[in-house]
């Protein structure tokens, strides 16, 4: 027995109180608290209506890039191979997750509300390489869902800039 | 040469005083006292100012209404308000600036000029943050293709009359102009033909919007995503100055550099557009070595170096080199060291070599523009073998010179050949009263550019002993071109690794080892001629060619972007060319570095540190020693049946351009150039087919009447000469 | 005899006479003048021109001798100097020139001939209307008459004076009015303003001193030879010497060209001489000088035709043209029509006119079918604003000036169209005999209307 039984006992009684209460471990993966509306997560390339991409590969979401893991290469639309309204669209379109800070400066810069930040942040990978998204991966929708907190009580109204022009 | 003196006016711009000569325009005036004024079309390198974009409107003390600074002149005592204090001037640029955004498409994100453009700069300064035009914008089909280089935005373009502006009154081809009136008007090219001139890519870089684009740089990259390599243009004897973008490693557009003395900012469609050869398809990328009845096989750098130094060796000091003249000076020395001093050798063949008599009467090209009388020798379209000069030429005849032009189709006619002749002629007096007269004017002018664009061995002696003759001072300039762009560097790399000039190997004997560097020697006919008598042949080019048949060891190599090193431009001035983006092996240099160590001949595998600035001065006059002796000469052309063959290069031809696809339609057409008389005698019109030939066998060509050119000539680009003799007969098909 | 009011020093005999043809005009008297005046000093006739106070009739009214003053003399430039007829005559309402040119040819001639001698000018060039084919061929005839007489050509009337008169046909521009335009044109170039200074004077045609003078301005010069410039000036008010031709248009009973002395009251211009409105209708306004001068209201009407008095009324005399506007008129469609003239001439150099000009027939129209909102008056007024006095000729002055004013005088009908949503004359305004209509002209282009060009 220790010199002072006291502090011990006491600890003691702080464990056992613990032992009866609920645990807060969440066990992820199975189980996925949900995230604000407003989480910056993984980014999605955005389709017109009728299917054609609303990128036109302007290279200004790379300008805006603090972390530079944005890579354009833009191409010429034409009559037999139309990809987006307009004259040019992004041939290559890459961002490197392992760079990205996710600021969302990208979606910003965008003239045409092309890029945005969805929700999802699980994007980790065996292999460096599979942290550059191509475009193919940016327009498909992601696989993994999160769930999203209601957007009722945690998303801020729509910023003026947006609803007005 | 003394200054006239100048009269310094006072002049008041924004509250802040500064003195500037009378006359000064009104944009640079605001500049000296650190007012910028914005502006679309003024451009002083375009002759006056025309006032049509009024962005530079300012107001002026003692006049109602707001003035377009650009149209002003500095006058003393005058009191200028820009838009900096002046609201009633900021509001005129305001509403200028709405006025031009109200038809301009928004598409900057799409547009290539998007992030270097004028208009989105000043709008960003001046302009409405708003729009208040609620109506449909002015549409038209776009893009239009003028030419296969550059493209046509009509609803982007703000008609400053710029690119039209440089059409008619710097490059002088007369072939944009503007159609229409009003809101409708458009630019256009005459006719709607494609724009086919030498120097047509200027318009894309002093278009201060989206309009006039290279059509190789469409969509290639941002200006926040590229570098710019300050560099000279290594593809004909001026060596304009450039800017070389890069993207990622490769090459995606050249830029002029304005140099004042060298090129005033402009840039021929060679220059600008020649770049794309460095991702040609027969580009060699490692080094290839004879194997006895297997043909060629790629091998190592270790290999190929070993096997060069071999057969060096076992020429036991029957070595030649051919150069092709590009290479830089560096270049040059490592290769004349390498056989003067460690092989014994002491033959090669140089594309110029030029007399350094010439000199003595050195001059930057820009004064050909203040010069009061120029003379144009020899059979070569100056146009052809350096661009820039004709535009210096052309500045000059604008500025109220004479130009004299001695030639086959000069204001001057002298038969094909006789550029020596004609030029003792004049140093002695002589010749017809035309040139007697001509010689008379230059003698009595205090400023005369002499340009002598011709292939005789020895015209830089013959120039510098006519220079001498018309007693050419301060202010004057001769300007011989050289024939490739480095010729003088070359040349004068392989004079110091030895003992003067050394010999010219076109004998019979055997050759021990033939160098050939670069395509333009493999090009050559006289060269593969001398590889024939080679035991051993090494030879460096970028592309596979007929060389490559007769060659032993062939390294791959290097485009004038990929090299560092100086260069030597037809006036003799040094300059520095960078490497823009390194080529896919080793370069030149290092080889020979390594050659060099085999052959015991210590060879740095880089250029030295940089010799010369961004901009290059001009080394002051060389002393003219006693002026040679005038050898007497004769014309180098015979009589004979039929016309009289005069064979040009022509600017668009050369190994890189041939390569090049968006150039294709600037190369020469098939046609030969008759005079007026021979083809009225002959009953043929422009746009005939020909039969050209001697004794019934022959081509079919394309007739060109030319009312300048001599009768009994004919004039023909080189890449359609092939097997034509001295003379031909032309009949119509 | 001339009717009262009327006061015809130009057109003198011309009722009477058929003055196309030499004989008849020497027997009144013609090219008496240019055989005094080639022996007068050139000096003095610039004094004279000087003293007669005689102002350019073209629009800008500067005085004539004062320009002529400005020409170099012969031995103080290396470039020869030219005499330029301004016949190009293209403003809306105007037709005066014509009358000179198809009536009074070879007073016109004179005038050169007379003109040349003051500057030292051997070479005249006279830039005429391209649509002007009758004034062409009767200007042409009377050349040859003086060609033949002697008056025109080398040695004139024994005396060392040559002169060489070219008629140059235009190609139908309007902004080919403007002298350096005109001389753009005239050199085979795009017919667009230069930059001014230089002016004309110092380099016009060729790079060479140019005097551009209107064809009126130069057939006054006979007479003003032949009276003596201090006679001259007596005629007319101070500040506005002379008579001029007034081309009375719109809704009158007698319309035509008449020569009164400068200071007549409008009101007996448009009633006494040209017989009032037709059909008893109310006057609504009056445009005095062309179609590119602010409007005169039917309060203004008193205004007395001279330099002044129109400036002082915050108009201008411009190139003499009253065209009279009744009840009838929808404003806004007249400033539309008159918005969409000057858009269609705009010769598309300098940006405030090129663009400001489409801007205006945007919103016009926009107001005109009733669709503008509120506040699109006052940014069609700021429109105007921004481009007067920005632009590098008098076109873009010319389109916003009118438009301002029609604006500015009346705003309540203007604003009318806004607030009920459409004209308020529902479909029952007319512009009939103001304006031609634009589908006229569209419908002249596609060939489906003969309109007969000259009469």
């Amino acid at each position: 027995m220790s010199p002072q039984p006291l502090p011990s006992l006491k600890g003691f009684a702080v464990t056992l109180r613990q032992i009866f209460r609920k645990p807060i471990t969440q066990e992820y993966p199975e189980y996925k608290r949900p995230v604000y509306p407003r989480f910056r997560g993984r980014h999605r390339l955005n389709l017109h209506d009728n299917g054609l991409e609303k990128c036109v590969g302007c290279s200004l979401c790379a300008a805006a890039c603090p972390a530079d893991c944005i890579r354009v290469v833009p191409a010429e639309n034409t009559p037999q191979n139309r990809v987006s309204p307009g004259e040019r669209y992004a041939r290559i379109y890459e961002i490197n997750m392992s760079r990205c800070i996710f600021c969302g400066y990208c979606e910003l810069a965008c003239p045409f509300d092309a890029i945005t930040l969805g929700n999802e942040y699980e994007l980790s990978e065996y292999h460096r390489d599979d942290q550059i998204y191509t475009k193919e991966m940016l327009l498909a929708p992601p696989i993994k869902q999160v769930p999203v907190a209601d957007r009722e009580r945690y998303d801020t109204p729509e910023p003026v800039w947006k609803t007005e022009s | 040469m003394s200054a006239p003196a100048v009269e310094l006016v006072t002049v008041n711009v924004d509250g802040r005083e500064v003195q500037v000569p009378k006359g000064t325009g009104m944009i640079e005036t605001a500049l000296a006292a650190g007012v910028e004024i914005p502006v679309f079309c003024y451009e002083p390198r375009l002759g006056p100012p025309v006032g049509a974009c009024r962005m530079c409107l300012c107001e002026v003390e003692g006049m109602p209404k707001l003035q377009a600074a650009c149209t002003l002149t500095a006058q003393d005592g005058m009191e200028l308000r820009s838009a900096q204090t002046s609201a009633k001037a900021a509001e005129g640029q305001n509403a200028v600036l709405e006025f031009i955004l109200l038809n301009h498409p928004l598409d900057c994100p799409d547009c290539d000029k998007g992030g270097e453009c004028p208009l989105q700069d000043l709008t960003f300064r001046w302009g409405p943050s708003n729009t208040r035009m609620h109506f449909p914008k002015r549409t038209f089909e776009k893009p239009i293709p003028i030419s296969p280089t550059i493209s046509l935005d009509r609803e982007r373009c703000i008609l400053c009359y710029r690119c039209t502006r440089f059409s008619e009154g710097v490059s002088e081809d007369l072939q944009l102009v503007a159609a229409h009136r009003g809101a409708q008007s458009i630019i256009t090219t005459f006719e709607e033909e494609p724009y086919r001139a030498h120097f047509s890519g200027n318009v894309t870089e002093l278009c201060p919007v989206g309009a006039l684009l290279p059509s190789t740089y469409r969509f290639r990259a941002r200006p926040w995503e590229i570098d710019n390599t300050p560099t000279v243009c290594g593809l004909c004897p001026v060596g304009c100055n450039t800017w070389a973008t890069t993207r990622e490693g490769k090459v995606q557009r050249i830029l002029s550099r304005n140099h004042p003395e060298v090129d005033d900012g402009w840039l021929c469609d060679k220059g600008r557009f020649t770049f794309d050869h460095l991702r040609a398809e027969d580009r060699l990328r490692e080094p290839l070595v004879r194997v006895r009845r297997r043909g060629f096989e790629a091998v190592g750098y270790d290999d190929a170096v070993r096997e060069v130094a071999r057969g060096l060796r076992e020429a036991g000091g029957s070595v030649a080199i051919a150069f092709s003249g590009g290479e830089t000076v560096e270049q040059a020395s490592a290769l004349a060291r390498l056989v003067r001093q460690g092989l014994g050798g002491d033959a090669a063949i140089l594309p110029d070599d030029l007399d350094p008599a010439v000199d003595a009467f050195r001059a930057p090209l820009s004064a050909i523009r203040d010069a009061e009388i120029c003379l144009v020798l020899g059979d070569e379209p100056v146009m052809e073998r350096a661009p820039i000069v004709d535009l210096w030429l052309r500045a000059a005849r604008r500025a109220g010179a004479e130009v004299v032009t001695v030639g086959p189709a000069g204001s001057v006619s002298t038969p094909p050949g006789s550029a020596a002749a004609t030029s003792a002629e004049l140093a002695g007096g002589g010749g017809s009263d035309e040139l007697r007269d001509a010689g008379r004017r230059l003698r009595e002018a205090s400023r005369v550019a002499i340009v002598w664009s011709g292939d005789d061995h020895d015209s830089g002696r013959r120039a510098a002993t006519l220079a001498a003759s018309l007693g050419l001072g301060d202010g004057s300039g001769l300007y011989v071109l050289p024939r490739s762009p480095n010729g003088r560097g070359v040349a004068q790399a392989w004079y110091e690794a030895g003992e003067g000039r050394g010999f010219d190997p076109s004998g019979e004997e055997e050759l021990g080892a033939l160098i050939v560097s670069g395509d333009e020697a493999a090009y050559d006919p006289r060269v593969a001629q001398l590889a024939e008598r080679a035991r051993f042949v090494f030879a460096t080019s970028m592309f596979t060619g007929d060389h490559t048949l007769w060659a032993h060891v062939v390294a791959p190599g290097t485009s004038y972007l990929e090299r560092d090193g100086t260069v030597v431009n037809l006036e003799g001035r040094a300059q520095r060319q960078r490497r823009v983006v390194d080529p896919p092996h080793l370069d030149e240099l290092e080889l020979l570095a390594r050659v060099g160590t085999e052959l015991g001949v210590p060879i740095a595998p880089w250029a030295a540190e940089a010799t010369v600035d961004d901009h290059a001065e001009l080394a002051p006059r060389a002393q003219l020693e006693a002026p040679p002796e005038f050898a007497p000469a004769a014309s180098t052309n015979g009589a004979g049946p039929g016309l009289e063959l005069v064979v040009y290069r022509p600017l668009f031809s050369g190994p890189g351009v041939e390569r090049v696809e968006s150039l294709a339609f600037q190369r020469p057409a098939p046609e030969i150039e008759l005079a007026h008389a021979d083809a009225q005698a002959r009953g043929i019109a422009t746009g005939d087919t020909v039969t050209v030939g001697l004794n019934g066998s022959g081509r079919a060509l394309r007739a060109a009447v030319r009312r300048k050119l001599r009768p009994g000539v004919a004039r023909i680009a080189a890449e359609h000469a092939d097997g034509l003799g001295s003379h031909v007969e032309v009949t119509k098909a | 005899m001339t009717p009262s009011g009327l006061h015809e020093v130009l057109l003198r005999h011309a009722d009477e006479r058929d003055l196309t043809k030499r004989a008849e005009y020497e027997a009144v008297g013609g090219y008496r003048a240019l055989t005094t005046a080639l022996r007068t000093d050139p000096g003095e006739l610039v004094e004279s021109l000087l003293a007669s106070g005689l102002r350019g009739r073209g629009g800008a009214g500067f005085p004539m001798g004062r320009k002529a003053s400005f020409i170099p003399k012969p031995d103080q430039t290396p470039n020869p100097i030219y005499l330029t007829v301004n016949a190009d005559e293209s403003e809306p309402g105007t037709f005066k020139d014509r009358e000179l040119m198809l009536r009074i040819p070879h007073a016109v001639i004179e005038g050169i001939v007379i003109t040349c001698h003051a500057i030292g000018a051997e070479t005249a060039f006279v830039y005429l209307r391209g649509e002007y084919a009758t004034e062409f061929d009767v200007m042409a005839a009377a050349l040859d008459e003086a060609h033949e007489a002697g008056y025109v050509g080398p040695g004139i009337a024994g005396t060392d004076t040559n002169v060489t008169i070219v008629i140059h046909r235009g190609a139908g521009a309007y902004i080919c009015g403007e002298e350096t335009a005109l001389l753009e044109s005239l050199e085979g170039k795009r017919g667009q303003p230069r930059s001014k200074p230089p002016f004309p004077a110092i380099s016009g045609v060729y790079a060479s001193p140019t005097l551009i003078n209107n064809v009126e301005t130069i057939a006054t010069v006979p007479t003003i030879v032949g009276m003596g410039g201090e006679e001259y000036a007596k005629l007319g008010v101070e500040n506005s010497a002379g008579t001029r031709l007034f081309s009375l248009s719109g809704n009158v009973v007698k319309g035509g060209n008449y020569e009164l002395e400068l200071g007549t009251p409008l009101r007996e211009l448009i009633y006494d001489l040209g017989g009032g409105i037709p059909d008893g209708r109310a006057l609504k306004a009056v445009i005095p000088g062309g179609s590119s001068v602010p409007v005169l209201t039917a309060d203004e009407v008193d205004t007395a035709l001279d330099f002044d008095a129109m400036a002082q009324a915050g108009t201008m005399l411009g190139s003499g043209a009253v065209i009279v506007i009744d009840e009838r008129a929808c404003m806004v469609q007249l400033g539309l029509r008159v918005a969409q003239f000057y858009m269609h001439e705009s010769c598309g150099k300098c940006t405030p006119c090129r663009e400001g000009t489409r801007w205006m027939v945007q919103i016009l129209r926009k107001l005109e079918a009733g669709e503008a909102e509120q506040g699109e008056l006052d940014l069609l007024l700021n429109v105007c604003d921004r481009i007067l006095g920005n632009c590098l000729c008098p076109l873009g002055d010319a389109a916003a000036m009118p438009i301002a004013s029609y604006v500015a005088k009346f705003r309540e009908e203007y604003q009318r169209h806004i607030d009920e949503g459409g004209c308020p004359f529902g479909g029952e305004s007319s512009l009939e005999g103001v304006v031609a209509p634009v589908d006229q002209h569209h419908a002249h282009l596609r060939g489906q209307i003969e309109v007969p060009i000259h009469a």
